[in-house]
């Protein structure tokens, strides 16, 4: 079994350095088909050692080698494949499959084909170091890691220029790049601060030595741990107030989007706070401020979702919802409940983006809504996956976003925090509208495309045929909740309803539905005829516009943070190092050249000057050796 | 071989003047073998030295003045091994990179001497020998400089000399006193640092001493507010100039914390931590907020070299194993890596005489190659984990946790604002499209930029991922280091703070 391990972790790192080879060669297909090929081989190798762990139900460990040995410290590249780790695994892949197939159709003209594949593969190799490490430095290699796939990706049409919008100050790929990368190292600093307090007290960074000597450690000391960790998780994950660069990270081209910001590296946050379940169930304090957090991101990405344009930026708040909900359930210590909605949620939400990048295709990269509409009829196919993929988000039955969502909210209300619940059950409403706002603007009413003189057609069959596992994942992952519960709670703690929630379970899932439909009907009646534009509205509304414009918050960034930041520095260096620093060093020669100029005027060759000179000497020396004198 | 350090010392030096009876036109070839097999020899020598031993190995002690004490003392532990490599490697590789036209006999046999200089301070065992190079290494730098400099090189390479030197001369009056302090206490002279390193010093003394040898130190780290000659002598030195500043000259201040303050003053190094460690924190986040003001591509690195080496301040003065074999490590990281930035720099100066990056833009697409290794240096320099830059910088503030937790969340916003500086300038650069079209046709890396860039590529991964050839011998010495500082430490205070590691108790 540990050649698997292997071949799951390795196999994105040969297909990544493989396509490195012809980075700076024009398009060659076959990069596109030998790297797709690897990460299906380190999917089938992933699948193979989920079920292996099913049967034997022990964990797969094995160590490469020695990394940092310094003073007590001593860190090894260690892999360590447990239920959730294979979960993960097996999902990352498994999009990770999907996603590579399906960008040989999406980049099939690009400029940079094999470049692009080769940060694709490096970024699974990244998240597989992330998921797979047995230690915390090892998931922060991975952590890094897909920090710069991430801005590598992003940042992949680099030779865009800034443009400037209404909404956010200036934006390009590379922009939006740097936002993310140095939004993330903020949070990463937390993440690092977390590990050093680890290491300082229990004297190991090893998952299963920290987690069985947590009891050793003061309640204070485990909340400082459990604080700084989910810092990192929030950079990750994209939380409030961290999350402004998820939105604009959509600059990247969208199989990007799918793989890394909507299905895998986004959900690391979650995946960390899943795996650190024996620290965080200590500290339920801490938990219940992660759950209200979550909420709090639900209902407030949802909210942007409501009014903006952008095809992409809509889901891309979705996602940022979701994982509020994914984050609800982590920290009212329902485990195996946020994981199951993180599965479920990276495969209706990768269909839903890749989906996205069909109707992108056919639109020539048209990503406003408002100049779309009617495409059902040329992309059939399209409209239909992404048709199941927003059931799924919206939690209808038997989809697989049901069966998730759901059982959030049961949680929620099973915890008492009926607030929690009450906002997500009500953010599943908003979730509902929203999305089919989507389906409808895109694929229903006139068809405003015209006016661009585009003609939409179809993706290819085979590109249609590689989001098909997907969809059908989407269709039916929720009926495999049993096996699901039963595999993963062999590592994470079972979390039970209680006989009270169990009563009123058929209530819950009966009102949930109904806000659901009650979303997917509004959103029918006024946007599946067509567009109505209310300019007046769009204009004066203060809360439209607080919407559209993300509550202002990317400007606040920028004027609190960005720009004073660059004005300081440059008093920094203009003010500071030249005025004082090193006008002062500079002041300090010149001074002593001063003196030298001044006493060189003794020596002018005077014979009675000199005289003067040594009268006064003579003066200054008998009064001071008067004065001590007189003194002692 | 017993004598492998006095070849290493003597035979840039005899080749260097030797070097001035060679042919102009086979100088290049000429200064490429010799610094190669000066390199060579230095590999030759990590490869004899005994990884289990701490202590100092290949020691050779010959009495020069004995009236006095002073001999010719030398001998590499784990700290300086491969501090003498990389400047080996540095300097070959600069001589491989040089574009320079003018003069340039006379300037590879400057860098010889320079090499002699570099290596000489870092294996050097008797306080004046150390001495003597240290103060040698400023004559090649200053005519390097003065000579193949930019438009105020005189000034830059004076400001260079004479600051450095100030700083230097309050060091001499340290070790002379120290030197008579031994001569009191014991009844005979010596300069041996092995000697003085037995002797116990009580705290008063060892307060003024520790200010007289770090304001030596402190302006050759250079650390904040006497750092403002760097920028200067960057600004102004040609490729190879830099290269060698930046990687090798700047370590000189931060080994001699290493080998100077901790071990000969451990209780009055405690007792500073604080000052110190805010002068260092003030380095790091101060300079990385000049170094994203600033318009010129070699400014922003140079300005990220005083930011890289407040890092490895924290870390020398984290007190314990963790954070010192960090800092040394972080040297080596930042020498290749700072190394290789500046040399990136020369690259793009060679073909387009500027450096301002409003220049700029665009240029990965019109030069990929250059594009990717730059990249790949900057994610070092940011601390990616995997580069080599990573483990130096994360040791370094781990280390520092132990002594203030506060402190460390500080100083390590240094992965925060460096990413901001080092991301900034390659959007500005290599991003967006290209708006000049002088930049249109630029040649990619040509085949000697390319050799000696790829190496160091090489060395930034292999390290990153297999540190453990470095960072074991590193960390032997250390050990045994912090275990002297233990011992030695008089007040309680320091008895606490530095921390003797539990492998090495046991192993007693």
């Amino acid at each position: 079994m540990e050649n698997y391990v292997y071949i799951a972790l390795f196999a994105p790192l040969v297909s990544s350095l493989f396509a490195a080879l012809f980075a700076q060669k024009p398009k060659i297909q076959l990069v596109g088909i030998v790297t797709s090929v690897l990460i299906i081989v380190s999917l089938l190798a992933s699948l193979t050692l989920l079920l292996h762990i099913e049967e034997t139900g022990k964990a797969v460990s094995v160590t490469l080698m020695d990394w940092i040995q310094a003073g007590d410290m001593d860190i090894k590249f260690g892999f360590t494949v447990d239920q959730v780790t294979a979960v993960m695994m097996s999902v990352v892949t498994l999009v990770s499959s999907v996603v590579h197939v399906y960008s040989n159709y999406y980049m099939e003209s690009d400029r940079s084909f094999n470049r692009f594949f080769s940060y694709l593969s490096a970024f699974v190799f990244s998240m597989m170091i992330l998921v797979m490490s047995d230690n915390f430095l090892g998931l922060f290699i991975g952590w890094e890691g897909v920090g710069v796939c991430s801005w590598l990706l992003i940042g992949f049409w680099y030779d865009k220029k800034d443009v400037t919008r209404d909404i956010n100050p200036s934006i390009s790929p590379s922009w939006a790049a740097n936002e993310a990368f140095i939004m993330n190292r903020i949070a990463d600093l937390g993440m690092l601060v977390g590990i050093f307090m680890i290491y300082w007290n229990l004297g190991t960074l090893k998952y299963s030595e920290v987690f069985a000597h947590l009891d050793t450690l003061s309640h204070g000391m485990l909340v400082g741990i459990g604080i700084a960790l989910f810092i990192g998780a929030m950079g990750k994950s994209a939380q409030f107030p961290l999350h402004t660069w998820l939105a604009d990270a959509m600059e990247g081209p969208t199989p990007v989007s799918a793989l890394i910001h909507a299905a895998t590296m986004v959900t690391a946050g979650v995946y960390l706070v899943i795996r650190a379940n024996p620290l965080y169930s200590q500290i339920p304090e801490v938990g219940y401020f992660i759950a209200v957090l979550g909420t709090f991101v639900a209902i407030f990405a949802a909210s942007m979702a409501l009014v903006n344009r952008d095809l992409k930026r809509v889901i891309a708040y979705s996602t940022l919802s979701q994982l509020g909900y994914m984050f609800a359930a982590a920290g009212l210590g329902a485990y195996w409940v946020a994981l199951f909605h993180l599965a479920a949620h990276a495969f209706f939400k990768a269909l839903l983006f890749v989906g996205a990048g069909n109707v992108m295709h056919a639109m020539h990269d048209e990503l406003d809504m408002f100049k779309m509409g009617g495409l059902k009829k040329q992309m059939k196919w399209t409209f239909l996956y992404m048709g199941v993929a927003s059931l799924a988000l919206s939690g209808i039955y038997p989809f697989a976003g049901f069966f998730s969502k759901d059982t959030i909210l049961e949680a929620a209300f099973n915890e008492h925090t009926y607030g929690i619940w009450f906002v997500l059950w009500f953010t599943a409403g908003l979730t509902a509208f929203y999305s089919f706002r989507q389906v409808f603007m895109v694929f229903f009413g006139d068809e405003r495309y015209h006016e661009l003189g585009v003609h939409p057609h179809e993706a290819k069959p085979y590109a249609l045929w590689a989001m098909a596992p997907l969809a059908v994942l989407a269709l039916i992952f929720g009926f495999f909740k049993e096996d699901f519960v039963e595999f993963v709670t062999k590592f994470l703690p079972a979390y039970e309803m209680s006989e009270h929630t169990e009563h009123m379970v058929w209530i819950l899932t009966i009102v949930t539905t109904a806000i659901a439909l009650t979303g997917i009907i509004i959103a029918y009646f006024k946007y599946s005829k067509g567009l109505k534009r209310n300019l007046e509205f769009e204009k004066k509304n203060k809360v439209y516009n607080l919407l559209i414009n993300q509550y202002y918050i990317p400007i606040l960034y920028e004027k609190t943070f960005s720009k004073p930041y660059k004005e300081l520095s440059e008093i920094a260096w203009k003010e500071i190092d030249m005025e004082i620093v090193d006008a002062g060093v500079d002041g300090i020669a010149k001074a002593v050249k001063v003196m030298g100029d001044e006493s060189r005027k003794m020596q002018n060759g005077n014979l009675s000057s000199y005289l003067k000179w040594m009268v006064a000497g003579f003066i200054i020396v008998t009064v001071v050796s008067l004065l001590t004198v007189v003194i002692k | 071989m017993s004598n492998i350090l006095t070849l290493l010392i003597f035979f840039p030096l005899i080749a260097a003047i030797f070097g001035f009876f060679v042919n102009k036109n086979s100088i290049r070839v000429y200064g490429i073998a010799v610094s190669a097999a000066e390199f060579l020899l230095s590999l030759w020598l990590w490869k004899s030295y005994d990884s289990a031993q701490a202590g100092f190995q290949f020691v050779e002690k010959m009495p020069l003045i004995p009236d006095f004490g002073i001999s010719y003392y030398l001998g590499v532990d784990g700290i300086s091994l491969f501090i003498v490599i990389m400047a080996t490697l540095m300097t070959m590789i600069g001589i491989i990179a040089l574009s320079v036209k003018d003069g340039l006999k006379n300037l590879i046999i400057t860098l010889l001497f320079l090499e002699v200089a570099m290596v000489g301070v870092f294996v050097s065992l008797d306080v004046i020998l150390f001495y003597v190079f240290w103060e040698f290494s400023l004559v090649p730098m200053l005519y390097i400089i003065g000579a193949w400099g930019g438009s105020k090189r005189v000034y830059a390479a004076i400001k260079f000399f004479i600051y450095t030197f100030a700083g230097s001369l309050v060091m001499l009056v340290g070790i002379l006193y120290l030197a008579y302090l031994y001569y009191t206490t014991t009844g005979v002279w010596s300069f041996s640092l092995t000697d003085w390193y037995a002797l116990l010093l009580p705290m008063t003394v060892q307060k003024y001493l520790f200010w007289a040898f770090f304001l030596g130190f402190a302006i050759k780290v250079p650390m904040f507010p006497f750092h403002t000659w760097l920028p200067y002598a960057h600004g102004q030195a040609p490729t190879v100039g830099s290269v060698i500043l930046a990687a090798v000259l700047l370590k000189m201040g931060s080994y001699g914390f290493v080998r100077f303050s901790l071990p000969l003053f451990p209780d009055a190094s405690v007792a500073y931590i604080t000052p110190v460690a805010v002068i260092a924190i003030i380095m790091i986040i101060y300079t990385a907020m000049v170094a994203y003001a600033q318009k010129d591509m070699k400014q922003v690195i140079a300005y990220s070299s005083i930011s890289h080496m407040g890092v490895i301040i924290i870390g020398t003065f984290a007190m314990n194993a963790e954070g010192i074999s960090g800092s040394i490590f972080q040297m080596l990281s930042h020498g290749i890596v700072s190394g290789a930035l500046f040399m990136l720099v020369g690259v793009i100066y060679d073909r387009r005489h500027t450096k301002l990056m409003s220049e700029f833009g665009g240029l990965a697409k019109v030069m990929p190659t250059y594009a990717t290794i730059f990249v790949i240096m900057t994610m070092a320099s940011v601390g990616l984990p995997l580069t080599i830059g990573f483990i130096g910088e994360y040791l370094s503030l781990a280390g520092f946790f132990k002594v203030s937790p506060l402190m460390t969340v500080i100083a390590g916003t240094s992965i925060i604002v460096g990413a901001v500086y080092m991301l900034s300038l390659v959007k500005k650069s290599f991003f967006g499209p290209v708006t000049n079209p002088e930049n249109e046709k630029l040649k990619d890396l040509d085949s000697k930029e390319l050799w000696a860039l790829i190496p160091l590529v090489a060395i930034v991964v292999w390290l990153g991922i297999y540190p453990k050839p470095v960072l074991g011998p590193i960390n032997n010495s250390t050990k045994a280091l912090v275990q002297l500082m233990h011992n030695k430490a008089q007040t309680p205070e320091a008895k606490k703070i530095i921390l003797v590691s539990k492998k090495a108790k046991e192993a007693k």
